[in-house]
């Protein structure tokens, strides 16, 4: 045996150990600067500008600017939000429930093959598409008088906060959905076929047995999709007629017009601690959950 | 052997001499991707056509004046540099007014031969600072009112008069806010310049600090006036707005206009006006940057952009923009046809009559804060 070989043979375990974690600080060191600099990064800047004034000391003036000005976006967004999110919920439990527990083969496969499309359609497109559907004179309306079902005079134009909540949820369903129905069909079916022997109708076995079962997933696929709608621009940009309007637009209308990142950036604080708050209950729940394990 | 040996150092030679040679002229837009699109595939190939050697580079950094902000912020990042990555900038008024007071950028409109085809005082004055000899304008786009005569036989020719005829007809009017897009913007600083009794000061300057508190009352009377008007969302909303009879006026952009115009989508019949005392228009500028890299390249395809046959060809055939230079210069590279569709609705002479500058920098943010504080909210 060579010099070399025995001292290779005769190294430590902690001399090993630490090889390793050499080896894996490498393997993980592109990822971890990707999120430093890409998110962690833009992130502390844009919280730290918000609080800084053009004279580069601390000031709270941007955030009080924010609230004057914008205060009615920031309630009109989370109103919003949690519109969309309980229609987002309540299609998608009906849609992933239809699919694990409908009884009618052509039905479930004709609405598989259905629900995804929107999933396909970037939100820019999505928007220009609600946008000549719901208008007053738009194809919905249209649609409905050549139908008999609406008289020309009270047609009214949905490009407003209805317009917005029915874009995020045709957008956002399918995605939940294919989480939720994902989880559905995971679920021990020994569980539903009890219930069912035991005379629980559909409805019943829905809310009673797969849903309490599912609900984690359901919370993740709403968490990403609150995510999605406080970043969206370009949906409220074209949909949205004036004030108030979500924040993405009127942070990209300070920064277009006035070049004004400080306020810009102050009202990204109430997206960050919205989302945050959010973020911190399905924690929370997550961890309790994992502690009564 | 030594033959390989010479032919291999030949080509060598060549292929440094051609590097020696080469020059990239960087062209920096702000804008939206139509005017990386112009550069590129318009103005670049015919350049390089009379320049062998050279490429031209465009790179766009965005619509608005935050791509304008984003070449500011470029250059600003590169300061100390002997020479930046940035020969000509093309910029907003705003950002030139700027950039010159900054020193970012060269003067150079006397050295190049289309220097004296441009009178129009957005070529000395941006937003109330003096940039003459510092830019070119590339375009002038104006916005105007447009109106459906099948609806409305004789539009309001004025501000005062469009204030009556909303009101007698409400929700006919339709304008985007200040939120959606640059033609509300520009119909709320007309209305600022016809109700204040400030409009010199509004387009000129200097800045009052008291300007706002008297401006309640014009800012009162729009409140008034947006309960008689539709908003929608956007320049484009307007136009589609039209299209679909929901409204039967409102504000665009003259050469978004025509644009729809020429690809069928705008009812063809719609009509064009700009109300007295007058509506806002904006040039945007070739700039050359002062430690541009190739700057004699740079003058030089300024030159070449603002030539009569280019800006007919290109500013006024391909997008249906106003030039950049004066129109009587123009006019001689342009068929009846083409010159009559463009000033077909509007004359030269009432743009030059109602055609007015957008505000002073200050006044600008001013009258959006106003208008959100009193107006909107």
């Amino acid at each position: 045996m060579s010099l070399s070989n025995a001292s290779r043979v005769s190294r430590s375990p902690l001399q090993n150990a630490s090889h390793t974690k050499w080896y894996s600080v490498a393997l993980v060191a592109p990822a971890l600067a990707a999120i430093v600099f890409l998110f962690a990064v833009p992130l502390i800047r844009s919280v730290v500008t918000a609080f800084i004034d053009a004279d580069g000391g601390w000031t709270l003036e941007n955030i009080s600017r924010a609230v004057e000005f914008y205060g009615r976006d920031v309630v009109f967004t989370i109103v919003i939000a949690v519109l969309s999110l309980a229609v987002i919920a309540a299609i998608s439990i009906a849609i992933a429930g239809y699919l694990t527990l409908g009884s009618t083969p052509w039905a479930v496969a004709a609405l598989r093959w259905l629900y995804r499309w929107p999933l396909f359609i970037p939100f820019i497109v999505a928007g220009q598409t609600a946008r000549s559907f719901l208008a007053r004179n738009g194809l919905m309306n249209s649609m409905l008088m050549e139908a008999g079902l609406l008289e020309p005079v009270a047609a009214q134009s949905f490009l407003d906060w209805r317009g917005l909540v029915m874009t995020f949820a045709w957008k956002q369903v399918p995605f939940v959905t294919l989480l939720l129905a994902g989880a559905m069909a995971s679920l021990d079916r020994a569980t539903i076929e009890s219930a069912r022997n035991l005379g629980a109708n559909r409805l019943r076995c829905l809310f009673e047995i797969v849903l309490p079962q599912v609900r984690p997933t359901l919370f993740v696929g709403l968490i990403l999709s609150l995510v999605t709608i406080m970043s969206v621009l370009s949906v409220p940009m074209m949909i949205i007629a004036g004030t108030p309007n979500m924040m993405t637009t009127m942070m990209a209308h300070r920064v277009t017009y006035y070049g004004d990142y400080a306020v810009a950036n102050a009202l990204g604080l109430f997206s960050y601690l919205l989302t945050a708050l959010v973020a911190w209950f399905y924690l929370r729940s997550t961890l309790e959950k994992e502690a009564g394990k | 052997m030594t033959l390989k040996l010479i032919s291999v150092s030949l080509l060598a030679a060549a292929a440094f001499t051609s590097i020696a040679h080469a020059q990239t002229l960087n062209v920096v837009t702000a804008g939206d991707t139509n005017m990386v699109d112009y550069i590129n595939d318009f103005l670049a190939p015919r350049f390089e056509e009379l320049h062998p050697g050279v490429s031209v580079r465009a790179l766009g950094t965005g619509p608005g004046d935050a791509g304008s902000q984003a070449i500011y912020e470029k250059i600003v990042a590169q300061a100390d540099a002997d020479t930046w990555d940035v020969d000509v900038a093309v910029i907003h008024q705003r950002m030139a007014g700027q950039m010159t007071e900054q020193g970012m950028l060269a003067n150079y409109r006397d050295d190049i031969e289309t220097g004296h085809l441009v009178t129009r005082s957005t070529a000395e004055n941006a937003l109330g600072v003096n940039v003459s000899g510092y830019v070119m304008p590339m375009f002038h786009s104006q916005i105007a009112i447009a109106y459906n005569p099948d609806l409305i036989s004789e539009p309001p020719q004025s501000y005062e008069d469009l204030v009556q005829w909303a009101a007698e007809n409400p929700g006919q009017f339709g304008y985007n806010g200040i939120t959606g897009g640059m033609a509300g913007v520009g119909f709320v600083f007309g209305w600022l310049s016809a109700f204040s009794g400030m409009a010199d000061q509004i387009a000129n300057g200097p800045w009052d600090d008291g300007a706002v508190e008297e401006w309640a009352p014009a800012l009162e009377a729009l409140r008034a006036f947006n309960q008689n008007v539709t908003i929608t969302p956007g320049n484009a909303g307007t136009l589609d707005a039209m299209n679909r009879g929901e409204i039967a006026m409102g504000p665009v952009w003259m050469d978004m206009f025509y644009t729809w115009v020429a690809d069928g989508r705008l009812n063809p019949n719609l009509q064009l006006l700009i109300l007295e005392p007058g509506m806002p228009g904006q040039p945007m500028y070739y700039t050359v940057a002062e430690r541009a890299a190739e700057p004699e390249l740079a003058r030089e395809f300024i030159a070449f952009a603002t030539s009569p046959e280019i800006q007919a060809e290109g500013i006024v055939g391909q997008f249906n923009w106003f030039p950049g230079i004066d129109a009587e210069h123009v006019r001689d590279q342009m068929d009846q046809d083409a010159w009559d569709r463009l000033y077909a609705d509007v004359s030269p002479e009432i743009m030059a009559e109602r055609g007015i500058s957008m505000p002073q920098a200050d006044y600008f943010q001013a009258i959006l804060e106003a208008y959100e504080r009193s107006v909107s909210n």
